[in-house]
Parts: C-alpha cells; structure tokens; sequence
C-alpha cells in the first residue's frame, strides 16, 4: 500500500508529480494553462504530503477546476452558443459525469474565493498550511538531534541550555540540542492527533444527532440521554483519569479516548438542526415528491448543516490539541521525544523555566502552538462563508 | 377538578374547592417541572458517581501497593509484613471486593460520610474538600465576575457602535484571546514578563497564601491572599474574556434589528437609555444562563492552572489524588463536581426562564 510511509520521499514526490500531470495535460488540452500548473503545483505538494491519499483526492479537485473553467453547459441556453433548436436536452453519462465535475470545479473556486475574501480567515488558513508544510518537510532539510551534546556547553554555564544564536536559532534544549530540529520533528504527531480526535467525536457526533433526530422514539431517548450524561461528568479530571485507566501503546487510542468523550455538545445541535430542517418547506417538498431518503439527506438537509459541520471539527481539533497538551504537560501521557508538549513538559520538570537563557527552548513550543491555536480560531470563522451553499449555487 | 353542588353553599360565597387527595398532590408533585427536573438531576449524580466510583479503581497501580513496594525495598519487609502493615496505614482493604466497597461507599455517604483520604491518614475526605474549595471558588468566582462583566460591557460596545475603530480593534483582540488556551497564557506570561522582564518575582506568585503570614482576619492576610491570586485570576480573565465578548457582540447586533429598539429610538429616549435598558438587557439574558452553566464548570476546570502556579485549590488536590490514586478523596471531588454541574444547568434553566418569559412560555409548551 502506497499509503502515508511515503510521506516526504521521493516517491512521494513521484507519486504527486504523476498525480500532477493530469490536471496539467487538461490544462493543455483546454487551453487553461494558468489553472492546470497552479493543479499540478497543487498536486505535486499534496502527493509529497501524503502519498495517494493526497494525491488523487486533489487530481479530482484539480481537474475539476481546470474543466470548470473550460466547459461550457450545452443544455443552458444561456451559456451555450447553440441556437435553442440545436440544443440536445438528452445528456449522454460522459456528458453528465463532465457537468458534476465542473460543478465541483466551480464550487472549489467558489470556495478558495470565499477564503481569500474573509481576511482573517485567509491568515489562519496560511498559519495551519505554514504548519503542516513546516511539519511534513521541514525534516527533509533539518537533520533530528536526538543525543545530549556536552562539549556545546558554554564557558562557565552549569547547565546546557542556551539562547537563540546564529548556529542555532532557536537555541538549544537542556541536553544540548538543537531546539529547531525538535520544533520541525516534533509537531507532526500532535498536529495528526488533534485532528483524528476532532474526526472521530465529529463523526460520532454527526452519526447519533442525524440517528436521533431521523429516527427519533428510543434512539432518540437514549442517545440524548447518553449525551447529557457524559457532558455532566467533568470533562478534564475525567481524561487524566481515563489516561491512567487506558495503557497507551498509540496516540491513536488517545485520540479514541477524546472523541468518545466529547461528541455529545455537537451531537445535540446536530439532533436540533436535524429537527427543525425536517420541518422546513423544502424538505416536506422533497418528501412529498418523493425523491428518496438518500437525496434528501444529501441534497437538502446536509447542505444546510455542513458549514456548521466543519466550524465545530475545527473547533474540536483545537480543543483535542488543548487535551492532548494539558495531559502531556502533567506528565499523564506517555512521553515520546520530540515532540512540542514534550519540550514544555521537560522544561517545566528539569526546571529551566526559570531560566532567562531558556526562553528559545520554552517559548518556540509555546508560541507554536498559540499560533497554530490561533489559525484554528480564525480559520473556523471563515468556514461559514466558504460552505455556505447560497454561496456556492450563486455562480 | 370537581367543585361542591350550588345547594350546599350560599350564593354569595365563592364555592369552596374540594380538597385535594394525597395521591392527587403526590400526582401534582411528580408532574411538575421541577419535581421531574430534580429527578433527573439526581439520577446523573448517582449513575456518573457510580460510574466514577468503578473507574477509578481501574487505574493501574493502588496506593497499598505504591506504599509495600516503598516498604520492601527501604525496609526490608517480607510482602506479608510489608501487606499488613500497609494495610493498617492507609485503613483500606484492597482484598474487599469492589463490589462492597460500593455498597459500603454509599452506605457512609448517606450518613453524610465521605470517608477518609486513603494516602493521608485520618484526614477525611470532607474535610479536604472543605479546606480547598474556598480557595478555588475564591479564585475561579472572581474571575469569572470580572471577566463576565468586562465581556458584557466591551461586546455591548462593540455592538452598539459596530464598524467603528473600537470594535475593529477588540474583535482582533477578543479573537486572539479566545483562542490562546489558558496554560499557554500562563506559560507567556511566566516566560516574558517574569523570567525575562522581571516584572515580577516568579517564586512569589506560587501557592495561594505567603506562608510567613499568620492566618488572621487581618488586612496584611486578606492583601497576601489577594496578590497571589492575581496571576491566576489575570490568566482566567484573559483566557476566558475573548469568548464573553464575541458572544456578547453578536448577541447585541442581534438585538438590534428588533422593531422595539427602533420604536425606542423612535421616542426620542436617551442613548444611555435605549443602550441599558432596552439593547444590553435583552442582549445579556443568553449570555446569563451560559454563566450559570460555567459556575458549574469552576471547579472542574482549574486543574493545569492551580497545579501550574502551586494554589491550594480543589483541582489541584485532584490531580494530586489521581496521582497517588487516592480512591476516596477522587471519588469526593468527583461528586462534589458533578453535583456543582447538575445544580448549575438545573440553576440555568429555571434563571432562564424566570428572566425572559417567552423561554418561560415555550418551554411549558415543549416538556
């Protein structure tokens, strides 16, 4: 399986450029240079990300934009050049998958629009981007120090740690080493944790709101009682105690652990949203048409939620990191160099806080993760515009 | 409900109502809102204290046998000698099944018993509580004040005046703060302001009383007690500000598309007038039963920041008591969290409903 271990490999590389020639050959094909290098730019990045999994969900993507940009809807009698008598209303299956797909293309321009509009939402998208790109690639270039340097001791200092200086920009951590490299490797782990936790509780969470205000009765009555109950147990002291109940062998399992814990607050809201929707003209209209549970769901109901969907996934990765940083920095999880709240753990622990010259190896985790916090925040507000279908349908 | 025949009373008085049956009062009793809200709220408090209670006896490693094996390796103790002796000391039987453990657990708490600490001998559970919650509800309440009211009166701003140069720059503010979590707050300022700035003396700001001090009803106690919980508060403050203040700025550009602000305005009434009375109570009221629902939270959500800065408060013993898996005192905490909760959102709801009488009327609708 050519999976995630090719992330950051030249076969990962591979992969992205072979992904990359598709929308790249379109780009020709239709005369769209522009958006067929900016595709395959696109692709190129994301297969070098993360192998296939990134690859082909961008080829799609890239395609799509580029098509969008060429192609021109032979049944509208607005954009196609046809005199009305020319145009053939029957569409032929290539026909059809091509108009989805520009569809598609368009509502991802739509999107990108949408996120170049909203300022702050555009700087807390190029913050998260700036991490992950940094923790994807940056160990291709910066070599992990994972042993204690003795002979960087300065002159007359009693401990190892130091200031920011030219060798080192960051400075160096309490056994010597280079805080840069330990900020560049140390990040991916958290970051990819965070975001499975904030996964699962969305998804558990999407799953039992729909369940419960679909089908309503005894699914209903359990699940909402099943959510007030865990939202009644203390939160965090809960964690630290689960933490010491479960034997981690994977930070997977952490991230299993946040989202059985905190998916019932978006949970109700999905349950109350699916309520009111159900109620709601458009909805009775499909039903009374009877266009089918599937098309309902997929084309009326989920539209409608979807932008607070992913806010509140945004908002549950940001707050699984929180955890997931808390627990590290009581010491209740297990420590694995490097990693950013393994860096403040230790700090705080070999008791360097205190130190003046310490600030590089302190203050680089911290701010790091304020700032990707940050982005976070500021990318969830903009979320709103960019999935808001009236935006979408507009164009 | 039937009244007395016409015959039997003069047609002057009011016809007398029958009196109700025990089992019809029983009947009113059950039925009512609140009766049926309480109930509830009891139910969590046993299920999530069960629950807590088997959990926590799952985590790997009991104190006795923290403490034998401290025995047989300083002492030289055999393991029967080192059982027994432990056993003694912490005044708990590990062998009893869990399952006696509960029953006896709910049997003491009854009584009103929470038993005593496990790693502090003698020391009773509620006793621990009662010396530390003050602490954590001293700090966390006034925080939780301040921020609440400096978040309703920035936002009730922000809105009023929106688009204006003061709204720009607080909503840049308030959405920084709301997403800087509270430790990282207290890491930056520990780091920039005490250890490279020197604006304050780090060692000075740990714990939650200067310990030379004697405790007495004095000014100089009440100022130390004051100025060591300064940090804590100013972290609480800043991390939770940003949040009351988005809210409340929405909440008050809601409120002020409503037709009788502009019939207010309409009137001719005073700016301060329309401002307080009619945009910032309205706006307030969703913002006041969130409140209720964070006083809840005051005590579970401290932890990282006590034990950051050494205060003397709950979540702090908690974390304390988790680590060296004290069953009883966790098993207090717990309780005394989860019924903190519970009362809150029951506290919430009935404010809600007793502020904003639409809430009120809706809600006899739909329970």
């Amino acid at each position: 399986m050519i999976g995630l271990e090719t992330v950051a490999t030249p076969i990962g590389l591979v992969i992205g450029i072979v992904c990359g020639l598709v929308p790249l050959i379109a780009g020709i094909h239709y005369q769209q240079l522009r958006a067929g290098i900016v595709g395959f730019i696109a692709c190129a990045i994301s297969g070098f990300g993360c192998g296939v999994i990134g690859g082909l969900p961008m080829v799609v993507l890239t395609y799509a934009v580029v098509l969008s940009y060429a192609y021109v809807n032979r049944q509208d009698p607005f954009t196609s050049r046809a005199a009305l008598v020319d145009v053939n209303f029957e569409e032929t299956r290539s026909e059809r998958l091509q108009r989805r797909l520009a569809n598609v293309g368009n509502s991802v321009r739509a999107a990108i629009r949408a996120l170049t509009r909203n300022r702050a939402g555009f700087v807390g998208f190029l913050g998260i981007a700036f991490f992950i790109l940094v923790t994807t690639f940056g160990p291709l270039f910066i070599r992990y120090e994972g042993e204690t340097h003795m002979e960087r001791r300065a002159p007359g200092s009693r401990v190892l740690v130091a200031a920011p200086s030219a060798e080192h920009p960051l400075g160096l951590d309490w056994k010597g080493r280079d805080v840069l490299s330990h900020m560049v490797h140390g990040g991916q782990r958290l970051i990819i944790t965070s975001i499975q936790a904030g996964l699962i509780a969305t998804l558990i969470a999407v799953v039992f709101g729909s369940t419960a205000g679909l089908l309503g009765g005894v699914f209903d009555q359990v699940l909402s009682t099943l959510a007030n109950f865990i939202l009644t147990i203390p939160g965090f002291p809960f964690l630290i105690v689960l933490a010491a109940v479960v034997d981690f062998d994977s930070y997977f399992l952490l991230a299993v652990l946040f989202g059985v814990l905190n998916w019932p607050t978006l949970m109700r809201a999905v349950r109350a949203q699916v309520l009111s929707l159900r109620e709601r003209d458009y909805v009775q209209a499909a039903v009374v048409l009877d266009l089918g549970l599937w098309h309902i769901i997929t084309r009326e109901v989920f539209p409608n939620m979807v932008s607070y969907i992913m806010i509140n996934l945004i908002i549950t990765i940001r707050i699984a990191m929180y955890s997931i940083v808390a627990l590290t920095f009581l010491g209740l999880v297990p420590l694995e160099e490097p990693d950013w709240a393994v860096m403040i753990f230790t700090g705080r622990q070999q008791g360097v806080l205190f130190l003046p010259q310490a600030s590089g190896m302190l203050l680089s985790p911290i701010i790091a993760i304020a700032l990707f916090q940050l982005s976070l925040v500021l990318f969830a507000r903009s979320l709103e515009e960019i999935f808001n279908p009236r935006l979408r349908t507009g164009l | 409900m039937s009244v007395l025949s016409a015959d039997a009373t003069p047609p002057l008085l009011q016809p007398l109502p029958v009196r109700p049956t025990l089992l019809q009062r029983l009947q009113r009793i059950t039925r009512s809102y609140l009766f049926r809200v309480l109930f509830s709220g009891l139910i969590t408090i046993l299920a999530v204290t069960t629950f807590t209670f088997f959990l926590i006896r799952q985590m790997p490693g009991s104190p006795v046998e923290i403490k034998i094996d401290e025995m047989m390796t300083r002492r030289g103790m055999t393991y029967e000698e080192a059982y027994r002796a432990a056993a003694t000391v912490f005044n708990f039987d590990p062998d009893r099944p869990v399952i006696l453990q509960y029953i006896d657990f709910w049997g003491d708490l009854l009584r009103g018993d929470l038993g005593n600490s496990i790693t502090q001998g003698g020391t009773s559970v509620s006793s621990i509580i009662l010396r530390y919650l003050p602490w954590t509800l001293f700090c966390v309440g006034l925080s939780l004040l301040i921020s609440f009211s400096l978040g309703i009166l920035i936002g009730l701003a922000m809105g009023y005046w929106r688009g204006s140069w003061f709204d720009n720059l607080m909503t840049a503010i308030a959405s920084i703060l709301s997403g800087l979590p509270d430790y990282i707050i207290g890491l930056l300022i520990i780091v920039i302001f005490g250890v490279q700035l020197r604006w304050f003396d780090i060692g000075s700001v740990r714990g939650g009383v200067d310990p030379n001090i004697t405790p007495a009803f004095s000014l100089e106690y009440i100022g130390s007690i004051i100025s060591y919980a300064t940090m804590p508060v100013l972290i609480y403050v800043l991390s939770s500000v940003g949040t009351w203040i988005l809210s409340m700025k929405s909440s008050t550009v809601s409120m002020l598309g409503e037709d009788y602000i502009a019939v207010a305005k309409a009137r001719g009434l005073s700016e301060r007038r329309i401002l307080t009375g009619y945009v910032g109570r309205n706006a307030m009221l969703p913002l006041i039963a969130r409140l209720a629902i964070s006083v809840g939270l005051v005590v579970s959500g401290t932890v990282i920041i006590e034990e950051m800065f050494q205060y003397p408060g709950l979540g702090r013993n908690l974390y304390i008591a988790i680590s060296g898996r004290d069953y009883t005192t966790m098993q207090g905490i717990f309780l005394v969290i989860t019924i903190a909760v519970v009362f809150s959102n029951i506290f919430a709801d009935f404010m809600i409903g007793w502020l904003d009488p639409r809430v009120r009327i809706e809600g006899g609708n739909e329970s």
